[in-house]
């Protein structure tokens, strides 16, 4: 093929020159041109090499259907984008792109060998040559399959673009604007609902940019629709999937037409539109022939040449032969010979073609061929010329010619309409499905509801040949290779199934799932089988319609936005003296403080060494709080919790142990009542939202008739927890309205008075073992109250502790964190938490479970402290544990490490483990192995300070 | 003042500050500016009559609908947006629930003839006839918020503290994408 | 996405409002202690699995809050009805 620039014609802007690269060379074209019209214009015939075979392909289409012209656009470091069709990539100024699939060079691939020895790699070549051994498929065939077989490669740097996303709402979506969709918005619009019009090229009219009849016409309706307030039009946007309820997902392309410079703002947009009724105006995409020799670069659908020279101003080729089966072969030839095209010869597989055509075409001067197939394509690179015979066995005959256009007849887009789960119904007189039962409110127009008049033609299979099939390069699926003679196979093989037709020879499923080829592989199947293709069935049409790049589907989900970051009101403060934060749940909480270059065990030692000695505030606030108020709150709570809330005074805490109705431990906290019918619950910061939603459970399901109501506090109130010996001196200052005294105000009590001059609930509880308060403030004071209390902690040494150490100080008095020391399986006896659970309840959620027989079954895991040999060696958390690391592997292992700390206080690192029947081994060696070697511990009760709890009463 | 804090996780720093952001979406023209403070109350009752009179106050009969400052959520539960030293009694004793949350959110409001489109970035209802005195619990992508609509093309978006400078940052990106000003 | 008829809003609102509660109908027993170990592993853990009309549990947990029922198709994903929490399901409806 060697196609050049019309001297006239085209809706391109010849005034308006535009220079680009491919593959390292420069081209220039025109502003309207996609950088496939550019290439052709510009003599390239060769764009792409096969996925398989690595065979040298040309154009095949004008739009999404492109299976062959796939390339990379380069637009700047980290903007590399592959895989896109060179029909869909709009020309710009220094636009720069490259082949894909080839190595070392377009013209000579290493890989195209795998087409030499084709035989060796039929249909189903993969799966049966690669299944044995094992073993060589990580080492060997993966490896090697992902260098040979394989499209663009992806970009490996950060994606700097940003993506917008929004919903949207209509009353009708038309979805494609040519004329039968611009018509549908006009219509929708005058009902004064909301429209919109999305189509996916850069200009509305669809097919009619391509017939220089049309376009007076689209010309009045472009300017009525743009006169039309309440219709909103998407251009350059896709509708890739059609959901439930008339739910579409689209993208837009907002940058990528445009030169880098000029690109400000996001690259794409995801649209997800709701609309009332939706009207399908996909149209039609041609079907290509199936003949030897039918992917030589040249060999194209007829509907391309047409739009080339139609729209574009481009001539395929200088000798052009048309290969027709359809009416609108002759008529894309004969608006191409009027355009200035030269047609050598249109060639057509019926005997009896519409006498206008032929008297038009014998006018015009081409020659015809009526009842004859091509037999041959010469060329490998580029068509050289055509042999053809009457029926495909007659003598041979031979054109030279450069291009050869297909025209197969026509496939309408039922793409969308199958996402949405409508019907298909056969239609003979297209040889192709058409929309039938809609289940949404859908409706679909133009061509591809079938109602579009593109003449007709016969469908065929394969064109009939001298050769037979498995001796012909004639292929279905041009993006996957898969060639008649595959499907032949798989049917000899006893495929009879579309579906398993489908995965045995892969046809149809390449990135653009068969959009030239879905139809042709059925009437192949068809012809084998001897059976009607409606028998055969189609393949299900899947989102989404054409690639989408990740970053659409992310929209503003990126970057800092990627998922709100939750903080506390003293996240700034912990920012500014240099926290180390980690993330708990969707909260960022400051995991130590270190002091001029401390690592992490040394800041960690002496955070815990200053709440032990002295004194040190944490930030509470992330813990779930919820406030639980009505008559009924303390029967609400009796029936939640393992113990019991009804006798508990107002002005008391108690702490609370939260089962799942199985049974098993699933969240904890101390709560404080506040009043006869207040209570201010605390839990986990994990679990604030699960606890919350089951209590909202059994209350709006199973006991709707206790008064009692749950509003969730956790951003109410800012919590700061102060503990250690001096904790009271600290606030003393800062105090009002309370008596700190250790008799009036005891442990596990809570006041209300004012703390800094603001509201306070102020609960004196430990989590460390020390003495400690836990102040509540509305969290706008929050920051107020913490400078306070710091400022008033400076005599007494006060020192700000993060998560770590607050971890460390609970497991030296064997405290457990849900989640951690627990997961998911352990009831209150594994955990030692008998103590918390109500013998006397008539019930409570997961008390019945309790009773079941493998509960307190031996052998259990049970939690208990683990003290290593080595006193410097601090175990791994999650490390298993035997009790004989000589028995055989696989040993049996009787637990895990769930904690592991070193301890200030004890001088040493301790840890917390769950061991099979771990109570009774307290004073035993257990062995934990690791790599290379393993560690010997000793089993010990988890409390490793202060057993008699002498310091909370400080 | 409402401090909107920057986001730096990742990547792109989103520093906006607290002031008010003007910009386009869809090309119409919106400015978010953090509210004027509030006092928030959640409100639970199984009987409307008994909250009412524990409060002293007219409630809407219908969800999402705002009557003086106070929407109706769900069939037992209320939310008040009332001005700044507003106290409601705590109903001790009686089948309701009275719970002051004026730290719990932050408001900001969202104005102008491209107000919906702002919204509709991240929110999947159609506030196109969600008319002044409506008001709902809803979600801007991931995260819960409320949208009151408050007087033509005004909107006030209530979301819980720890996300507003997620949701405040989303909002500012659209628009200053839109205009062209990041 | 999905929208859901909300008995409560008495709207149909978008999938994202709503989180799933598992299959419909299947009350706590009021004295659990009375149940044989068979008897409360069935409450606990057997739920059907039917290919079609499926009664569950919703909740429109980013509206009302309110938890309730629904008939949804497994095969469709068509919810046939929704209702309020104590009602009983509509005549025919799967269990
Ligand atoms: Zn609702």
């Amino acid at each position: 093929m060697s196609g050049y620039r019309l001297a006239r014609g085209g809706r391109i802007d010849r005034n308006r020159p535009v220079a680009f690269r491919f593959d390292g060379r420069d081209y220039s074209g025109f502003a309207g041109d996609t950088l496939a019209s550019a290439l052709v214009a510009g003599g390239v015939t060769l764009l792409g090499r096969s996925f398989k075979y690595h065979r040298p392909r040309g154009l095949l289409g004008m739009g999404a259907e492109e299976p062959n012209a796939l390339v990379t656009v380069d637009r700047g470091p980290a903007r590399i984008t592959p895989n896109l069709r060179a029909t869909q990539v709009a020309l710009h100024d220094g636009l720069v792109a490259s082949s894909q699939n080839r190595w070392p060079s377009l013209k000579f691939d290493v890989v195209a060998l795998n087409d030499v020895f084709g035989a060796l790699f039929p249909a189903g070549f993969y799966n049966k040559t690669f299944m044995w051994p094992r073993a060589a498929w990580e080492a060997l065939y993966e490896p090697v399959i992902r260098r040979l077989a394989g499209l663009g490669e992806s970009p490996v740097a950060r994606d700097p673009d940003h993506y917008d996303a929004t919903y949207a709402h209509c009353e009708v979506l038309v979805i494609g604007g040519g004329i039968a969709g611009i018509e549908a918005a006009l219509d929708a619009a005058q009902t004064g609902g909301r429209v919109i019009l999305i189509d996916d090229q850069d200009d509305l009219g669809g097919g009619a940019l391509s017939d220089a009849a049309l376009w007076p016409l689209l010309t009045d309706l472009k300017a009525r629709l743009a006169g039309c307030a309440n219709v909103t039009v998407l251009g350059r946007t896709t509708a890739f999937g059609y959901y439930h309820q008339n739910f579409i997902g689209a993208v837009e392309s907002l940058t990528d037409h445009l030169a880098p410079a000029e690109a400000t703002g996001p690259r794409e947009r995801l649209w997800r539109i709701r609309a009332g009724e939706v009207v399908l105006a996909q149209g039609a995409i041609e079907r290509p022939l199936v003949f030897d020799g039918n992917d030589v670069p040249g060999v194209m659908l007829a509907s391309a040449g047409r739009t080339l020279a139609l729209r574009h101003g481009v001539a395929v080729g200088r000798a052009v032969v048309v290969m027709a089966a359809h009416d609108s072969g002759w008529r894309d030839a004969l608006a191409m010979a009027e355009a200035g095209v030269t047609i050598a010869a249109i060639i057509d597989i019926r005997d009896v073609v519409p006498g206008d055509l032929a008297e038009a075409a014998r006018a015009a001067g081409i020659a015809v061929h009526t009842g004859c197939a091509i037999t041959h394509v010469s060329g490998r690179h580029a068509v050289k010329g055509v042999t053809f015979a009457a029926a495909g066995t007659g003598p041979e005959r031979h054109i030279a010619c450069d291009a050869v256009l297909m025209a197969g007849g026509w496939t309408p887009s039922v793409h969308l309409w199958s996402h949405g789960k409508g019907s298909l119904a056969w239609s003979e007189a297209w040889g192709a499905y058409l929309p039938g039962t809609a289940i949404e409110n859908c409706r679909a127009v133009g061509a591809c509801a079938g109602a579009w008049s593109l003449g007709s033609g016969v469908i065929t299979a394969v064109l009939p040949n001298r050769k037979p099939v498995r001796a012909q390069k004639a292929f279905v699926d041009f993006q996957n290779d898969v060639k008649a003679r595959d499907i032949h196979l798989a049917v000899q093989e006893g495929m009879r199934s579309i579906e398993h037709i489908k995965r045995y020879t892969t046809n149809g499923m390449a990135t653009d799932q068969g959009k030239t080829s879905n139809l042709n592989g059925l009437q192949i199947a068809s012809t084998v089988l001897g059976r009607p293709v409606a028998d055969i069935g189609l393949t299900t049409f899947r989102p989404p319609y054409t690639p989408q790049t990740f970053g659409a589907l992310m929209g503003h989900h990126k970057d800092a936005l990627f998922q709100p970051v939750r903080k506390s009101v003293i996240d700034d403060w912990a920012t500014a003296q240099g926290a180390v934060f980690e993330n708990v749940s969707n909260w960022r909480r400051a995991r130590y403080f270190p002091r001029g270059g401390e690592t992490m065990e040394a800041a960690v030692l002496r955070e815990c060494a200053a709440v032990r000695n002295a004194v040190g505030m944490f930030d509470a606030s992330t813990l779930g709080k919820i406030e639980v108020v009505g008559p009924d709150a303390a029967e609400f709570l009796n029936r939640m919790y393992t113990n019991p809330w009804k006798g508990l005074q107002p002005g008391r805490c108690r702490y609370g142990l939260l089962l799942r109705e199985d049974g098993f431990i699933m969240d904890d906290g101390v709560s404080a009542r506040i009043a006869d019918d207040r209570f201010h619950l605390t839990t986990t910061t994990g679990g604030a939202a699960r606890v919350l939603g089951m209590m909202e459970d059994y209350l709006q399901t199973e006991w709707s008739d206790l008064d009692v109501w749950l509003t969730s506090t956790t951003e109410q109130w800012a919590v700061i927890a102060l503990q250690g010996p001096m904790a009271r001196a600290v606030i003393a200052p800062l105090v009002e309205g309370i008596d700190l005294d250790g008799a009036a105000f005891p442990h596990m009590a809570g006041r209300e008075g004012t703390i800094a001059g603001v509201p306070t609930r102020l609960f004196r509880v430990s989590f460390t073992g020390e003495l400690g308060f836990e102040i509540n403030v509305p969290a706008h004071e929050g920051r107020k109250v913490w400078d306070a209390v710091h400022a008033a902690g400076q005599a007494h040494g006060i020192t700000a502790y993060g998560t770590e150490t607050m971890h460390v100080l609970r497991a030296e008095k064997g405290f457990i964190i849900v989640g951690q020391d627990t997961d998911g399986t352990m009831t209150p006896a594994d955990m030692g938490l008998d103590w918390a659970v109500g013998k006397k309840k008539p019930d409570f959620v997961g008390k019945r479970s309790l009773a079941r027989p493998d509960m307190d079954a031996p052998g259990r895991k049970q939690f208990v402290g683990l003290l290593t040999e080595d006193a410097g060696e601090l175990l791994e958390e999650g490390a298993q544990v035997v009790a004989d690391p000589d028995a055989p592997i696989p040993m049996p292992m009787i637990g895990h490490v769930t904690s592991a700390y070193r301890s200030a206080a004890a001088g040493r690192t301790i840890a917390l483990a769950v061991i099979a029947d771990g109570r009774a081994r307290i004073g035993q060696t257990v062995f934990i192995p690791m790599p290379g070697r393993v560690i010997r511990a000793k089993v010990t009760a988890p409390m490793f300070y202060d057993p008699e709890g002498s310091r909370l009463n400080a | 003042m409402l401090e909107i804090a920057p986001l730096a996780v990742a990547g792109i720093d989103l520093a906006t500050g607290t002031a008010a952001v003007n910009g386009m979406v869809s090309g119409l023209p919106v400015c978010i500016a953090p509210a004027a403070p509030l006092t928030r109350w959640s409100l639970r009752a199984r009987d409307a009559g008994a909250l009412s009179a524990a409060i002293g106050r007219a409630l809407p009969d219908r969800i999402g609908v705002v009557i003086d400052g106070i929407a109706r959520l769900g069939p037992d539960e209320w939310y008040a947006l009332l001005p700044e030293g507003t106290v409601l009694p705590g109903g001790a004793g009686l089948p309701v629930s009275v719970v002051e949350v004026t730290a719990r959110a932050v408001g900001f409001t969202v104005e102008g003839a491209g107000a919906v489109a702002a919204l509709a970035r991240g929110c999947p209802l159609d506030l196109a006839g969600f008319a002044p005195g409506r008001a709902t619990r809803t979600v801007f992508e991931t995260v819960e918020v409320q949208i009151w609509a408050t007087a033509p093309e005004t909107y006030h978006v209530e979301v819980w503290r720890s996300f507003a400078p997620w949701l405040w940052h989303s909002l500012a990106a659209g628009l200053a994408l839109t205009a062209g000003l990041d | 996405m999905i929208l859901i008829h909300c008995p409560y809003c008495e709207e149909d609102r978008p999938e994202v409002e709503f989180t799933y509660g598992g299959q419909a109908h299947i009350a706590r027993p009021l004295d659990p202690a009375a149940l044989d170990d068979a008897e409360w592993e069935s409450f606990l853990y057997i739920r059907s699995n039917p290919r079609g009309r499926h009664a569950e549990r919703w909740r429109h947990a980013h509206g009302c809050a309110r938890f309730f029922n629904a008939i949804r198709d497994t095969v469709t994903d068509r919810f046939e009805v929704t209702y309020k929490a104590g009602e009983q399901a509509p005549d025919g409806a799967a269990r």
